[in-house]
């Protein structure tokens, strides 16, 4: 019920379609007294609603010094939205509105077939068979023992 | 594919480098998989070089615009104008001729490197 009511208050959201009255009181960045109204009855997350609030999962390094802010106490009150959750969904394209799907969108996908496909093989490896024949050893940088070492540490 | 088997290799290297340092062992799958996502990076990469270039109306790509492909990460950014630096003040000391060359090659070696840590990051979601 809620989804039909939210329905029948969406063009409330957008005074520049109901018409000039309404635009008048929203001359501001901030919501209107009508729109908070609205959007604390309708969207807002509160205690009793049995959802946890919705978090983006911050960036971390794992071979960096991480400078971003530290994420929330309660992190346990929280729903952390997980981009590898339903990673298995990923392997190919899905349906778009008005946005295509970007180039790297693209290499993303076929890099989770190309996955998939893989998930399968035991021991050796299949891509590397085929490329196993065009290594020149002048593309390649031999001895790098140390120095990567360190580029992971700094 | 001569490239791809670099990529390939190299990964193959860096792979084995963090697995001795981490104690655990990469399946010849996932290395193979971190080197394809490094190779398609580095096509978003180099768009996004030869974009952010032209926006400055430039179409020689230089160290700003590898430190553009970071912004999303103060973190990383921070890493990759520290890597920039260093090579300028060791490119400063070398002679004219020699700084030209460095310079262009040090574009590069920056994506590379950052591909790599991407990558990595990659990993470990997966």
């Amino acid at each position: 019920e809620r989804r039909s009511s939210s329905l029948q208050h969406k063009s409330a959201l957008f005074p520049c379609v109901t018409g000039q009255k309404q635009t008048s009181s929203h001359e501001n960045w901030s919501l209107s007294p009508e729109e908070y109204e609205t959007w604390d009855r309708l969207y807002r997350i509160k205690e009793g609603d049995g959802i946890k609030e919705p978090v983006l999962p911050q960036t971390r390094f794992a071979t960096l010094e991480n400078l971003e802010e530290i994420p929330e106490q309660e992190q346990g009150a929280a729903q952390e939205l997980s981009l590898w959750e339903w990673s298995l969904w990923q392997s190919r394209p899905f349906p778009t509105a008005l946005v295509g799907h970007s180039e790297p969108c693209h290499h993303f996908i076929r890099v989770m077939e190309m996955m998939e496909q893989m998930r399968q093989e035991q021991g050796d490896c299949s891509y590397g068979r085929e490329l196993q024949p065009h290594l020149r050893v002048e593309d390649v940088n031999i001895p790098r023992n140390k120095r990567h070492l360190h580029v992971a540490n700094s | 594919q001569r490239l791809k088997a670099a990529v390939h290799y190299t990964v193959g290297c860096l792979c084995q480098e963090v697995g001795e340092d981490k104690d655990v062992q990469f399946s010849k799958q996932s290395i193979a998989a971190i080197s394809e996502i490094t190779f398609r990076q580095c096509e978003t990469f180099a768009r996004d070089l030869e974009m952010f270039a032209r926006h400055a109306k430039r179409s020689t790509i230089n160290t700003e615009d590898v430190k553009l492909l970071a912004r999303r990460s103060s973190s990383l950014l921070k890493y990759i104008t520290q890597k920039s630096d260093e090579l300028a003040s060791s490119n400063m000391e070398q002679k004219e001729k020699k700084k030209k060359k460095s310079s262009a090659a040090k574009g590069e070696r920056t994506g590379e490197k950052e591909a790599a840590v991407a990558e990595n990051e990659d990993y470990n979601m997966s």
